[in-house]
């Protein structure tokens, strides 16, 4: 094993953590305000993915092209997501919270069952656009450039979501509701309204991830399923709800993976689950314990 | 009372007869309804009446379905109850060895997750290891020929196979029914509403969940059992997230509190999927649609929504007969 071998592994690494971050992101969000775990977060991803190739088709012109395409599915999945909270999620706040995973899960299968209808059961590839289509080479080492462009967006949508989450207004006021809602509305925050951005909020992040994971994947109806198994553990790892350890999570999970794929190359996914066990067991609060977004 | 038995005993005879007024391929379906409805019961058994959500239940399944699959085809010699009664065993000892780290750590969406893990973990394992066939699984596993000691019937046409399943379907139904019904049951229930209280009486709390948790693994791995010659195919995608989510469906399609809600679940779910089967997409789409109004209208499923019409209807029934008719019947649910 040289050392070009383990340090691409690690970027390896880094790109798929980066890719499992743009999903679990909005997760986290949703989950660290209304404690809902969205089976359904996969199903919106994946149709943000169908969005932009709808739009860009196989063969993207540009980078700006594939990106615009990527906030044109971000603004259509958050508008699903508006009817979703609307439809479903609003009316069960109360409800226990398996009851909760249910419904989404429902949501799941809905979305899955139109997906297959307007788009069909059919595979499609995307190629990366121009610019990204290529690798960087230093010395021996050599790395897709799309790689260091899915790295550069999950950086980018981290570093939004701490300054979103920790330095504005609304962030703050959604760290009130989610650490104690009852009081914050006593207090005069429309906490209806703030719940409802969440879930626009997250639905919108769900669907910018399919537009910029879109190249490189097989788009097919259980694209959905891919992502979120992996996310799920980031956002349950990284400590229920918390942004920031959901980002350190996903790169643990997507350097775990990459670099087990090097040693036992032959069981692809295995040690990522056994490290999730043995690490719940070890610290079932998760990285960062509590319920801080 | 009078008329929930009348259901189930109508419900038993339509399956009885159905291979006599059917073909191969509903019969074949309804042979799949059977395996599934014990595997719901087993979940329910966790879920329903201890409050505990498995996520990853398809993988004590698919550990019956391996370990008798795997003996009938290697024709080992082992006799066919003796091959449920292992993988029952087997599934009761995986059961207790992850019931034993995980209750105790945690309930809940940790549990959900680590169960969602651990059969993640048994399917790759599964699908690499070439004793069972890596991902095509084990195929033409042969129909068991059961020994009785006294008496031997041949299992090996499809009609005595499926009678075979409707008898074991019966049996595992009567024995969780009544453990359900009896006191154990009732405690299994209040630990499901408040396990503290439970536990200041005196009930040592973690051992009844651990309880609920091997029998459930049991009886789930006995329904892998009884699927492995039926389908005659067992590969990793019975331990695949999917097939664990299809229990909770079931379940709580039918009515998660009540104990026959998975059974009613589970030939509700195959008929949606048959009445559907020809137009990719649309079976998702109902089931899902289904499942949310399940949810958002009546959360206590289609058992649920019967009784409380039941109990509307009996009422008005009594109202009309006298004004003092006895309204305390409603208390009873």
């Amino acid at each position: 094993m040289a050392l070009t071998d383990i340090l691409f592994a690690l970027i390896n690494g880094a790109a798929t953590g980066s890719a499992v971050f743009l999903v679990a992101a909005g997760l986290t969000l949703i989950f660290g305000i209304l404690k809902i775990l969205n089976f359904a977060h996969g199903a919106f991803f994946m149709i943000g993915a169908y969005v932009a190739y709808t739009i860009i088709g196989s063969n993207p012109g540009s980078l700006h092209v594939f990106i615009a395409a990527a906030f044109a599915a971000a603004a259509a999945v958050a508008a699903l997501g508006f009817v979703a909270d609307r439809l479903v999620l609003r009316r069960l706040r109360h409800v226990d919270e398996a009851y909760m995973l249910i419904a989404t899960f429902a949501v799941l299968l809905v979305c899955t069952g139109v997906v297959k209808l307007i788009w069909g059961v059919n595979y499609a590839s995307i190629n990366p656009p121009p610019l990204l289509d290529g690798a960087v080479t230093a010395g021996s080492l050599f790395v897709p450039s799309y790689s260091l462009f899915v790295i550069a967006a999950g950086l980018f949508v981290f570093l939004g979501l701490e300054l979103v989450i920790h330095r504005t207004w609304i962030g703050k006021l959604l760290q009130a509701v989610a650490s104690d809602s009852w009081m914050s509305g006593v207090l005069g925050i429309n906490v209806p309204a703030a719940l409802t951005i969440t879930v626009i909020a997250s639905f919108a992040l769900a669907g910018l991830a399919g537009g910029l994971l879109l190249a490189n994947q097989t788009l097919s109806p259980i694209l959905g399923e891919s992502y979120l198994l992996l996310a799920f553990m980031a956002v349950i790892i990284g400590g229920l709800g918390n942004v920031r350890g959901a980002f350190i999570a996903s790169l643990l999970l997507g350097t775990i993976e990459s670099g087990s794929s090097l040693v036992i190359p032959n069981m692809p996914g295995m040690a990522t689950y056994v490290f999730v066990i043995l690490f719940l067991l070890a610290k079932p609060q998760g990285l960062i314990g509590g319920r801080h977004i | 009372m009078a008329l929930r038995l009348g259901g189930i005993l109508f419900g038993a005879a339509l399956f009885l007869a159905l291979p006599t007024v059917t073909d191969q391929g509903i019969v074949f379906l309804a042979g799949l309804v059977v395996i599934e409805a014990i595997f719901a019961l087993s979940w329910n058994l966790l879920f329903g009446f201890t409050g505990l959500a498995s996520f990853g239940h398809a993988a004590f399944f698919a550990i019956g379905a391996y370990l008798t699959g795997y003996g009938l085809k290697a024709g080992l010699g082992v006799p066919f109850l003796g091959l449920i009664a292992a993988s029952g065993l087997l599934g009761a000892l995986v059961a207790a060895l992850t019931g034993l780290v995980l209750l105790r750590r945690t309930t809940g969406i940790h549990l959900a997750i680590f169960t969602l893990a651990l059969a993640e973990v048994l399917r790759i394992v599964i699908g690499y290891s070439t004793l069972l066939g890596r991902e095509d699984g084990l195929a033409s596993i042969p129909k068991p020929t059961l020994e009785l000691g006294f008496a031997t019937i041949p299992l090996t046409s499809g009609t005595a196979y499926y009678y075979f399943m409707c008898v074991a379907g019966l049996v595992i139904g009567a024995v969780l029914w009544v453990v359900c019904h009896g006191p154990y049951g009732r405690l299994l229930v209040s630990i499901r509403q408040d396990p503290q209280r439970v536990a200041f009486l005196g009930v040592n709390v973690g051992r009844k969940r651990l309880q609920a948790f091997i029998l459930s693994g049991a009886v789930a791995a006995v329904a892998g059992a009884l699927y492995a010659p039926w389908a005659q195919i067992v590969t990793p995608e019975s331990a695949h997230w999917i097939h664990s989510t299809q229990p909770m469906l079931a379940s709580l399609l039918g009515g998660a509190h009540s104990f026959w809600g998975p059974v009613v679940g589970t030939v509700l779910f195959s008929i949606i999927n048959y009445l559907t089967r020809n137009l990719v997409g649309l079976s998702e789409l109902v089931i899902g649609a289904t499942l949310l109004i399940i949810v958002l209208a009546a959360p206590s499923g289609v058992i649920g929504l019967v009784r409380t019409a039941q109990q509307r209807w009996s009422r008005r029934r009594k109202r009309g007969a006298g004004p003092d008719g006895d309204e305390g019947g409603s208390l009873r649910s």
